[in-house]
């Protein structure tokens, strides 16, 4: 009950966040949400199955690209038909990369998820005349259910209507993720996470439970690229880089893997710690692999092993 | 609460001092606070070499500017950020306009960058005016016409320039060439400007190995050896960071140096790391925008070159002069903005005004903002030579061409102006 009252509380003051009128840090709110749904695809892999993936970027940059085709391209600006799409594509792409990665663990499943991403990011960069190479593609602004909000001025826009689709788009996909780790299909991930082999005893199909988790965690990726793409308004191949892929797993450390919530708080504090340390100090990314090291050597439960009393006491 | 005789007297006295204060020192806004202009530029990786001498200039030419009386009596106060990945770039740039509430935008170096910058600029209606980045898509333009956005010189004017002068010194002593450029936007406009050029030039080519390896790469084993097995007369590369020495000493220690015509048309970028031990007397090595040894230099380059080596122990490369561009563009379109206006602080679409047309001194010369937001400064370059009192190549003679000679007019493909060109 406690946590439904602080999750309720959590949400209202996201929703109130406009109103304070930090225009910049409402913006900074938008990739929050985008990498929110990623992370939270990433963790049903490595949280709930014990899969580590490098490749999170490649469907993060899928539904980046998405949305830059289908805006600047063919034109499509109603942003629900691009969700849609870049879910649609990034479920399209895990099945076969999906069905190759599930067959390994460990490492080799690291391993084989980043060479799909630096396959994508190459392909980004190489093949000029379809991706735009290094100079990526425009994302136009789109329309949100129908409305064009043509009266604003784009941070206006981000801020305002866009702000509130993305929150709302976040909120459902956190629901959705919710159901689908209580349900029975989560359990079972969580049993092949402790033990496939008597997981597989028991007549769980290990290999196609990691692949359906796969699944859910490309579209997801895809979902939550399409809403980072928007407010910077181009889809470049750095996106689906390794460095990027790091970003995503660097954030659900931070946040805890082992707790539903904790990616998502993972993402937040990563977005807001590096907005201040970038512009304090050159060196941040040494100051955030030093925060890293921090993390998995004295809180490998994360920011939610703090904050969570029950992964405090290690229930 | 009643005012008392004293603190009435104090207010008049107050009020007699504004009212006989000079004016004709400072305009009335010239109060307490500073111009606040942002700064994006690289601070890690293979551009941070680049950043950093921009950043210095930057700062060399806000110090310059506060002790002559600052900006109509406001000091210019610099904030820096980080310039990186493009997404990361737009929410710094976001930053700096609506946290930081800076009144301009400069710098930036990547085109990869620029080109997310430019829209940005635009939907905040931020006067953005870049160090080095632009906002071309290949060769030919994709905003001809912004309002906030003031860009760079065009990427391949440097190739330009040394396509232009191999043409002209090299006639018919090369016939096949080899392009060894970093794998990116600015690699492919400078390789296609030259070949372009060298048809116009009736000095037919034979490319026989093209290669892109990665900006940044240190490791061009590969790569010499393919360039060995094509055997060209001539290399071409626009490698501009470190990686551009680290490619002519491993072409050095392959043997590819002597035989071979060298053309790095922005490599004097890194100058100092183009040693005498490794790298060829007779080939060409541009300098884009400022040559820090020109005999005929402006007294101000003269001062700044010497400056900037009295305190970090360098000698400038072109960054600097491109942040000292915009850094006293910006200052010079405020105050003749501020002239118009009868001494007023200008609006942000006066500045920009302003600066359409601007001729200023730069530290290469004299530059001037075209009415499409291009700038146009001069470009150097020239053969490499080691009668020189340092351990690295200078060249001699040293060649300089004017904006309009290398950079495409406004609102004209890059083929169509070269096509238009009478050689």
């Amino acid at each position: 009950m406690t946590g439904r009252v602080v999750l309720g509380l959590v949400v209202l003051g996201v929703a109130a966040a406009p109103l304070l009128g930090h225009q910049y840090y409402t913006t900074l709110m938008l990739p929050f949400f985008g990498y929110s749904l990623a992370v939270l695809g990433l963790n049903l892999l490595f949280g709930y199955t014990g899969l580590l993936s490098f490749g999170g970027a490649l469907f993060v940059a899928l539904g980046a690209y998405t949305a830059a085709y289908l805006t600047s391209v063919f034109g499509v600006l109603a942003f629900e038909g691009i969700v849609l799409a870049a879910a649609v594509v990034g479920f399209l792409v895990a099945i076969p990369v999906g069905l190759l990665c599930v067959r390994y663990v460990r490492i080799y499943f690291g391993m084989l998820t980043l060479a799909f991403g630096m396959l994508f990011y190459s392909f980004l960069f190489k093949f000029y005349h379809l991706t735009g190479g290094d100079e990526g593609l425009r994302v136009l602004r789109p329309r949100l259910f129908g409305l064009a909000f043509e009266s604003l001025d784009k941070v206006q826009f981000l801020t305002g209507p866009f702000y509130y689709y993305s929150l709302a788009l976040m909120v459902v996909g956190t629901a959705v993720m919710w159901r689908i780790a209580r349900s029975p299909f989560g359990l079972c991930l969580r049993s092949i996470r402790e033990n496939p082999g008597k997981a597989e005893y028991v007549g769980v199909s290990v290999r196609r439970y990691r692949f359906y988790a796969f699944l859910i965690a490309g579209v997801f990726g895809a979902v939550g690229g399409t809403l980072l793409a928007v407010p910077t308004g181009l889809a470049d191949p750095l996106l689906a880089y390794w460095p990027h892929s790091g970003t995503l797993v660097f954030m659900m450390l931070l946040g805890g893997f082992s707790n539903f919530f904790g990616p998502i708080l993972g993402a937040f504090v990563f977005i807001f710690l590096q907005d201040q340390v970038m512009s304090l100090t050159q060196y941040w990314r040494f100051v955030f692999g030093l925060i890293l090291a921090i993390v998995v050597i004295f809180v490998p439960r994360g920011l939610m092993g703090f904050l969570d009393p029950r992964q405090r006491a290690g229930v | 609460m009643a005012t008392t005789r004293r603190q009435f007297l104090e207010l008049v006295g107050g009020a007699a001092a504004l009212a006989t204060a000079r004016l004709d020192t400072a305009p009335a806004f010239a109060q307490a606070t500073p111009v606040r202009m942002g700064v994006l530029t690289i601070k890690s990786g293979i551009g941070a070499q680049v950043g950093e001498a921009g950043l210095r200039s930057a700062q060399w030419t806000t110090d310059r500017i506060n002790k002559a009386g600052g900006i109509l009596g406001r000091k210019l106060e610099l904030v820096v950020e980080e310039e990186s990945t493009p997404k990361d770039t737009v929410e710094r740039f976001r930053k700096l306009a609506l946290q930081n509430k800076v009144d301009v935008i400069t710098g930036v170096i990547s085109t990869g960058v620029s080109l997310a910058i430019g829209p940005v600029a635009e939907e905040l209606k931020m006067l953005w005016i870049s160090w080095d980045g632009t906002t071309q898509k290949g060769v030919e333009e994709t905003m001809p016409n912004p309002r906030y956005s003031f860009r760079s010189t065009d990427n391949e004017c440097e190739a330009v320039m040394a396509s232009i002068v191999v043409a002209k010194n090299w006639k018919g002593k090369f016939r096949t060439v080899a392009g060894i450029n970093p794998d990116y936007s600015y690699g492919r406009d400078n390789w296609q400007a030259f070949l372009w050029i060298m048809e116009k030039y009736g000095n037919p080519v034979t490319p026989v190995s093209d290669l892109w390896p990665k900006l940044g790469t240190t490791d061009f084993t590969a790569h010499v050896a393919a360039l060995q097995q094509a055997k060209p007369d001539l290399i071409f590369s626009s490698h501009w960071a470190g990686d551009a020495s680290v490619l002519m000493k491993q072409a050095h220690a392959a043997g590819l140096v002597g035989n071979t015509k060298f053309v790095f048309v922005v490599a004097g970028g890194v100058h100092e790391t183009l040693k005498k031990s490794f790298t060829p007397e007779g080939m060409f090595l541009g300098y884009n925008t400022i040559y820090f040894d020109y005999a005929d230099a402006s007294p101000l380059q003269k001062q700044f070159v010497k400056e900037y080596n009295d305190r970090y122990k360098e000698w400038p490369v072109f960054e600097c002069e491109r942040a000292y561009l915009v850094t006293s563009a910006y200052k010079a379109a405020v105050e003749k903005a501020a002239k118009a206006i009868g001494g007023k602080w200008p609006t942000t679409d006066q500045v920009i005004d302003a600066l359409e047309g601007l001729e200023l001194e730069s530290l290469g010369g004299k530059a001037r903002y075209r009415k499409d937001h291009i700038p146009e400064c001069n470009f150097y370059g020239g053969f490499t030579t080691y009668k020189n009192r340092f351990d690295f190549v200078t060249i001699d003679p040293v060649v300089k061409m004017t904006g309009p000679e290398v950079q495409k007019p406004s609102g004209v493909g890059l083929k169509d102006w070269i096509q238009s060109w009478k050689v």
